[in-house]
């Protein structure tokens, strides 16, 4: 079985954490030089002021009337309780991997493995360990593929009668949620897709699952086709298919032995920054962003360790020489004697498209962008690896519009929170 | 992370050396020394003088825990009405204590918003200023 979890509203969820006074109140955050909303909580949705993707200062006035607490992103602070939560779920399962900022699944081995417990209670219990120990409402999905267990995680979280935990176990039931799903909520069917299914007469999660095979073949892609297979309970998908949305990228995979040596760690930290570069250039995105991060086993005998370390460009950039000086810098943080790594990777976070990007006069970027085109073509074409680079050491500095900026409350000695002793 | 050699202090008025002081490591640090549940763990300042009682003095570091169970007695920090509050709890009255000579318990009512945060394991004096800045 898989079990995906995800934070609801990550970003805002994140500002309450450490700020109690905001518990109770409508908070939107802001994208990068605060110019749209990126992540409204349940109660600003409510109120009717979280459209994501509205630039601010169209709704400023609507804001301030409704009382909406307005934050920037604070990234340092999002990606440190992201790797908490991580830490939390990964407990829980053999097997698991980090797919995004604020989505981790969990995987239990082929076959029909069942916690003594019982689904629900485990899924339950998974929810509300992250809420004690993290402080993070999170919904959780469990399914027999991963497609599955992202229907059930979008049943738990928008479905009535479900309160943020589903289990589809039973082929009844993933019918029944199925047929109250568009086709369009279908994870890997985009909007587009999603139009040329309507034209087949294909609306619903349901009637997708149903569409006989050799239609989807003759009219879509293998992908398409591997969709529709999950949601039928055969596994189609592998790790390294599950691909992340738009907004992050994660590059991170486990060791096949423990590696405990602090060469081999940068070797494996490089390499995922040059993946993830890839993916990026891919895409035509810059980073603005990244997090870079290892980990021992939370099953072996010695003390669990994780340790992750935050960089943020000064310009947004997509060279991976970059991403690697980065890596190298943080090395000194992450690598601890005697630890045996099982885990490390990286995450681009904060994505923007290239070709909106407006230049800064004082701060030229220092992407060689005709230097990794040629990268990835002779790569593209001889074989990964093909050409690589050899790792650079430096550090940069950052400087943004973050005006309503909160405070570093977990990774910042002088930001932490304070606790009132007063009779 | 802070490295320290685990060897008790010696007053060095032997001429022996220390025969266990071939065999001393350097590499416990202080984070696996004092925190269990490093993903459930977190840091926050205390700020008055309501604990001294307990030997939680204005300006301390508290490490706060919420792996743990609140048991009656604990000293925890708690979200009362939108605040952080480092208190002793009694769970069975529904009290919150302070420590203070003369301060007076606070009772729990139905309308107070109230959350556990964490139980405090640990509180670190801080004699000399952290020289990362406060």
């Amino acid at each position: 079985m898989y079990v995906l979890c995800d934070v609801n509203a990550m970003y805002a969820s994140c500002e309450k954490v450490f700020e109690p006074a905001i518990r109770t109140r409508p908070v939107v955050v802001l994208t990068n030089n605060d110019g749209c909303i990126c992540a409204a909580c349940g109660i600003a949705k409510r109120l009717g002021v979280g459209q994501k993707f509205v630039p601010y200062f169209q709704m400023k006035a609507q804001l301030e009337r409704a009382g909406v607490v307005v934050r920037s992103s604070n990234y340092e602070l999002y990606a440190d309780l992201s790797q908490r939560m991580m830490a939390t779920c990964e407990r829980f399962a053999p097997h698991s991997h980090v797919y995004s900022i604020d989505e981790c699944f969990l995987f239990y081995g082929r076959g029909a493995y069942t916690p003594p417990e019982g689904w629900q209670a485990h899924a339950r219990r998974i929810r509300r360990t992250v809420w004690k120990e993290v402080r993070l409402p999170i919904g959780v999905g469990v399914g027999p593929t991963p497609t599955l267990a992202k229907v059930a995680n979008h049943a738990a979280k928008r479905l009535a009668g479900f309160a943020g935990v589903a289990v589809l176990d039973d082929r009844a039931v993933q019918r029944q949620v199925l047929a109250q799903m568009a086709a369009s909520d279908v994870w890997g069917i985009g909007r587009r897709l999603a139009a040329r299914l309507r034209e087949l007469g294909i609306e619903t999660g349901l009637q997708l699952a149903d569409a006989p095979p050799g239609l989807i073949r003759k009219h879509f892609s293998v992908l398409v086709e591997g969709t529709v297979a999950e949601l039928n309970g055969q596994v189609r998908l592998n790790w390294d298919e599950v691909r992340a949305p738009k907004k992050e990228i994660y590059s991170t995979r486990s060791f096949g032995q423990r590696v405990q040596d602090r060469q081999q760690l940068l070797q494996a930290l490089a390499s995922h920054a040059d993946m993830a570069g890839r993916k990026l250039r891919k895409q035509a995105s810059l980073t603005h962003a990244m997090v870079i991060f290892a980990s021992s086993s939370p099953h072996d005998d010695q003390p669990y360790y994780r340790q992750s370390v935050f960089h943020r460009f000064s310009v947004p950039t997509a060279d991976t020489r970059l991403l690697m000086q980065a890596c190298t810098a943080a090395l000194a943080r992450i690598f601890q004697p005697g630890v045996r790594f099982y885990r490390c990777g990286v995450g681009l976070l904060d994505l923007r498209d290239t070709h909106s990007q407006q230049s800064d006069l004082f701060s030229p970027s220092q992407d060689n962008t005709a230097l990794m085109q040629c990268m990835d073509q002779i790569n593209s074409r001889f074989g990964h690896g093909a050409v690589q680079l050899a790792r650079q050491g430096g550090e940069q500095r950052f400087a943004m519009r973050r005006e309503f900026l909160s405070p570093q409350y977990s990774t910042r000695l002088s930001d932490l929170p304070r606790i009132r002793c007063e009779p | 992370m802070l490295k320290f050699i685990p060897l008790r202090a010696q007053a060095g008025i032997t001429g022996f050396e220390s025969p266990a002081a071939e065999h001393t490591q350097l590499g416990l640090d202080l984070d696996q020394l004092l925190i269990d549940h490093p993903s459930a763990t977190w840091l926050g300042y205390a700020e008055g003088a309501s604990m001294v009682g307990d030997g939680i003095h204005s300006g301390d570091l508290l490490i706060i825990s919420r792996a743990e169970t609140v048991q009656n007695d604990d000293i925890i920090v708690a979200n009362l009405n939108g605040c952080f509050v480092c208190k002793r709890v009694d769970t069975t009255a529904r009290l919150l204590l302070s420590s203070a000579p003369g301060a007076r318990p606070y009772q729990l009512q139905d309308g107070d918003e109230f959350q556990v945060e964490g139980v405090v394991i640990r509180s670190i004096r801080l004699h000399r200023p952290l020289s990362r800045g406060l």
